[in-house]
């Protein structure tokens, strides 16, 4: 566990503000043209390791310095979640059970990029253009295109999911504004329960940690 | 009084967590002290040996209920069998490397760590499922304390700590809520229940 002595500017922004309804009706009309595309998904085998990215990933996500930055950020990996559940419901791979749990954490994914965006919104920010697609997804986690079980979805998504507990883990000791720290555990706290669920369908220890951090 | 009944009854509950001295999220002196005013003006630091002790009293608050987690699995372990009891000393386990690593922050900001009581007056747990849901209650305790807690901290390692620790909380819940036969995974947000 590190304890370093860093230090913080010193004071907590409590922020509060109403909703930019036009905003989020736009947001929605990206969310329901994402949900609209599909995915063909190939017959290789999952790729073996994605650690390089997640890095990368989440060095670009907690270095984005201010709250905007960060929050634009996690939207982007929402909606990429949100794209890579879509996919894997879509694969004709999953058993009806473990599909409606898919749909499911889909929807937490996408509660998650709908309060981010109000929060980006509301501190006066644009949300990010919208991901494209597959492409995208790599971009976070390779893999999407070559699974082909049911259990080659549930270890894609372990990785995507431990990507956003580390993005969301280093992103606090950037954020500033003390109700994007706590909204930010809230949803952190989701994506490690997703875990949970998700380690259990492939036999692995739901909770292998003291400290749920996402590191590898 | 059984647990069913503790469960149904918010004024127990708080009764029952300030009986051991835990500090509740959101309405103890200690949380409150350490909050500070965040309404004051750019620029006026806090000076590090008051963010220490600041620190120091929010990390004892959640030390608090740390210890009474270890010292709940401690007591419900000998009503758990199979596959439950390992769950439950892994959890067990957790608790302690939490308690012992916020023991160790408070050392390393000049305080003193919390100990645990010498005992506790837990309800009434006569099943598995008793201990089950009763280590459900608690863990949603803790997320709430620590996410009450999380922007306070001067330290921003200890935002990102907290942030882990409630995620394994969280974790803990799903595991817990599924041997139960419940939704794993019943919220997007989880925000835990303040007692």
């Amino acid at each position: 566990m590190t304890m370093a002595p860093e230090r913080s500017a010193g004071r907590i922004i409590v922020a509060d503000g109403h909703a930019d309804t036009a905003q989020i009706a736009a947001f929605e009309r990206d969310r329901r043209d994402l949900l609209e595309r599909g995915f063909g998904l190939g017959a290789v085998a999952i790729a073996a390791s994605s650690i390089p990215l997640l890095l990368a990933v989440r060095n670009a996500f907690a270095q984005a310095g201010e709250d905007g930055a960060i929050l634009a950020s996690a939207i982007n990996l929402e909606r990429i979640a949100v794209i890579a559940y879509s996919a894997v419901i879509d694969s004709g791979l999953l058993s009806p059970a473990v599909e409606r749990i898919a749909r499911r954490f889909r929807g937490h994914e996408q509660e998650h990029a709908d309060a981010l965006t109000t929060a980006l919104t509301d501190l006066g920010g644009t949300p990010p253009s919208k991901p494209s697609g597959v492409k995208d997804v790599d971009k976070v986690v390779k893999g999407l295109g070559d699974v082909k079980s049911q259990a080659d979805i549930a270890n894609f998504a372990i990785e995507l999911e431990t990507a956003a507990v580390a993005a969301y883990y280093d992103a606090h000791r950037k954020l500033v504004d003390a109700k994007l720290l706590q909204t930010g555990a809230s949803i952190m706290a989701n994506e490690g329960q997703h875990l949970v669920v998700l380690r259990q369908l492939v036999k692995q220890d739901p909770v292998p940690n003291a400290l749920e951090t996402g590191k590898a | 009084m059984d647990i069913d009944s503790f469960l149904r009854d918010p004024l127990s509950r708080r009764r029952f967590m300030s009986a051991w001295g835990v500090s509740l999220a959101g309405g103890s002196a200690a949380f409150l002290a350490a909050c500070g005013d965040d309404t004051k003006s750019p620029g006026v630091q806090t000076g590090p040996d008051e963010s220490d002790q600041a620190d120091v009293e929010i990390l004892n608050s959640v030390l608090d209920l740390e210890l009474l987690a270890v010292a709940a699995y401690k007591a419900g372990a000998a009503l758990l069998t199979g596959d439950v009891l390992q769950v439950g000393k892994a959890f067990l386990e957790q608790e302690q490397e939490h308690a012992d690593a916020l023991a160790q922050a408070i050392k390393d900001a000049g305080g003193t760590p919390n100990k645990a009581k010498a005992s506790y007056d837990f309800p009434k747990l006569s099943s598995q499922n008793d201990v089950l849901k009763f280590a459900v209650e608690l863990d949603n305790t803790a997320i709430a304390a620590y996410i009450d807690a999380l922007p306070k901290f001067s330290q921003r390692d200890l935002r990102a700590t907290a942030a882990a620790i409630v995620t394994t909380e969280a974790e803990h819940i799903a595991v817990l809520l599924g041997a139960l036969g419940d939704n794993q995974v019943p919220d997007a947000f989880v925000t835990g229940r303040a007692a």
